[in-house]
């Protein structure tokens, strides 16, 4: 029956999970988690500190495996696949999900090695191709500009700003279908916030995002679905307007009313 | 930093019940002086004209101050979008009051046509409505608009019986003309003033239950 859900799976339903419960340790994380996201789309989720948004965004490209002592149970299928099934390749899977982290973490080398980085693991070793790839990766996370005539220069020397879509422009140039961004603002001023924004809903004519965020107007702004986590548990999950205007329950309406958390 | 935008929400509903209770105020006291032929307490309704203007632009700037500065949500968001359509709706209630107070004295020169009987009675329908309408919107409590479509027909009803009766006074005597106009015109303010308290009352509903719906 599994098996059937995921293969009658929506089209548009890029990543589904079904009753997702993770442990660390004694710790229940994650209670009972099911959920679709949708291609093309931007997926928030939002909710107070410790609600486990942080923990369910990794477990769609199972960056949870590298945790001592987390367990998980259930599934997430991704194009109708359970990433969970032994025989995955977790390389694979997380070539296709990409990551943004809450902090830029650009790899101390220059801003061309870092984007090429991804492809040359991957085995693009032709000079004219890889220029190609960081040229188009580039372009799309809207840093090619600024970046163009320093290329060779210290990733380290970008703003802050630039940095944060450096490492978005380092996950496109592996060609994946989803970006992961666990709170990829949080660390920037409100222009840089602007312009990843504006970069986020671009992106999205492409890829589908999922974005951790405790910004809920930033949520607003730039998602098509968000979903609501308290205490492990999915409260509430629809359409972004409906979520923010009208939400259904109760504990979603107090937590974005500022009523708790 | 969110507590204090609620206590702040909390203080513009009650400027807002302030704002609405003087519009009704205004209205009801119009329709007295009307029926007593009362120029002072015509002249007292017309003096209350900027009070309400002042209320409109205060309560409007604080929204426009409260909205960029805590990016209201759901409920929060919703009451803020009704407040700012009630004070324009509340407006027009109030200066309709003031119209109606307008033409009392001159209508007090000459003996009245018929007895008015029909605009107290719309008069005290429409109160009622937004009287309803006020306390809905403190209280939250959905039944106090439940019957709106009815009572707004009702007010059409008598708009447009007032309409006939002048129209027939109208055509037995020409003298009779610039009385019924004004009757017409006030029957006319009063059935405004219904469909506004109707429009209120959409409001309240969006702001209580997030759906929209369409009253009369």
């Amino acid at each position: 029956m599994d098996m059937n859900m995921g293969a009658n799976m929506n089209n548009q339903t890029v990543i589904r999970t079904q009753d997702i419960n993770l442990w660390y340790g004694t710790t229940h994380a994650l209670t009972d988690i099911t959920m679709e996201i949708q291609k093309n789309k931007v997926t928030a989720l939002i909710g107070p500190s410790g609600c486990g948004k942080s923990t369910l965004i990794r477990v769609f490209d199972r960056m949870n495996d590298i945790i001592n002592g987390c367990r998980i149970e259930g599934k997430v299928f991704f194009n109708g696949k359970n990433i969970y099934d032994p025989d995955i390749d977790v390389i694979e899977i997380r070539k296709k999900i990409g990551m943004i982290f809450q902090k830029p973490n650009p790899f101390p080398m220059s801003v061309y090695d870092n984007v090429a980085y991804g492809p040359r693991i991957h085995n693009v070793t032709k000079r004219a191709h890889l220029e190609e790839i960081v040229k188009k990766s580039l372009k799309l996370s809207a840093l090619w500009n600024e970046v163009e005539d320093r290329l060779g220069q210290s990733a380290l020397g970008l703003s802050g700003g630039q940095q944060q879509r450096l490492c978005i422009a380092r996950a496109l140039a592996v060609e994946p279908e989803v970006i992961l961004m666990d709170e990829p603002t949080s660390a920037l001023d409100p222009i840089a916030t602007a312009k990843i924004e504006d970069l986020i809903t671009d992106l999205k004519k492409q890829y589908t995002v999922v974005i951790v965020t405790h910004n809920m107007q930033q949520a607003a702004r730039i998602s098509d679905y968000t979903g609501f986590m308290y205490l492990g548990k999915l409260i509430e999950f629809g359409k972004t307007v409906q979520v923010f205007e009208r939400p259904e329950q109760e504990l979603t309406e107090n937590y974005i009313t500022g009523r708790f958390g | 930093m969110v507590e204090r935008f609620h206590v702040k929400l909390d203080d513009m509903k009650e400027e807002v019940l302030k704002m609405g209770f003087l519009a009704e105020e205004m209205l009801e006291k119009s329709v007295i002086a009307l029926k007593d032929q009362d120029p002072e307490l015509a002249e007292e309704i017309i003096s209350k004209k900027e009070k309400i203007a002042a209320l409109d632009f205060n309560i409007e700037k604080d929204v426009l101050r409260l909205v960029p500065l805590y990016q209201p949500m759901a409920k929060d968001m919703r009451t803020i979008a009704c407040i700012l359509k009630m004070i324009t709706y509340l407006t027009r209630i109030g200066r309709y009051g003031k119209d109606i107070a307008k033409v009392v004295p001159e209508l007090i020169q000459e003996a009245p046509l018929c007895k008015l009987v029909n605009i107290p009675y719309m008069a005290e329908i429409v109160g009622s409505m937004i009287h309803d309408a006020l306390k809905a919107f403190e209280t939250e409590d959905l039944t106090l608009i439940a019957d709106f479509d009815e009572r707004d027909d009702k007010v059409d009803a008598l708009r447009y019986s007032i309409f006939r009766e002048c129209i027939s006074y109208m055509t037995e005597n020409p003298r009779n003309i610039t009385q019924c106009a004004h009757y017409i015109m006030i029957a006319r303010y009063l059935e405004r003033c219904a469909d506004h308290a109707c429009k209120i009352a959409e409001k309240i509903h969006y702001m209580v239950t997030g759906e929209h719906i369409e009253i009369g």
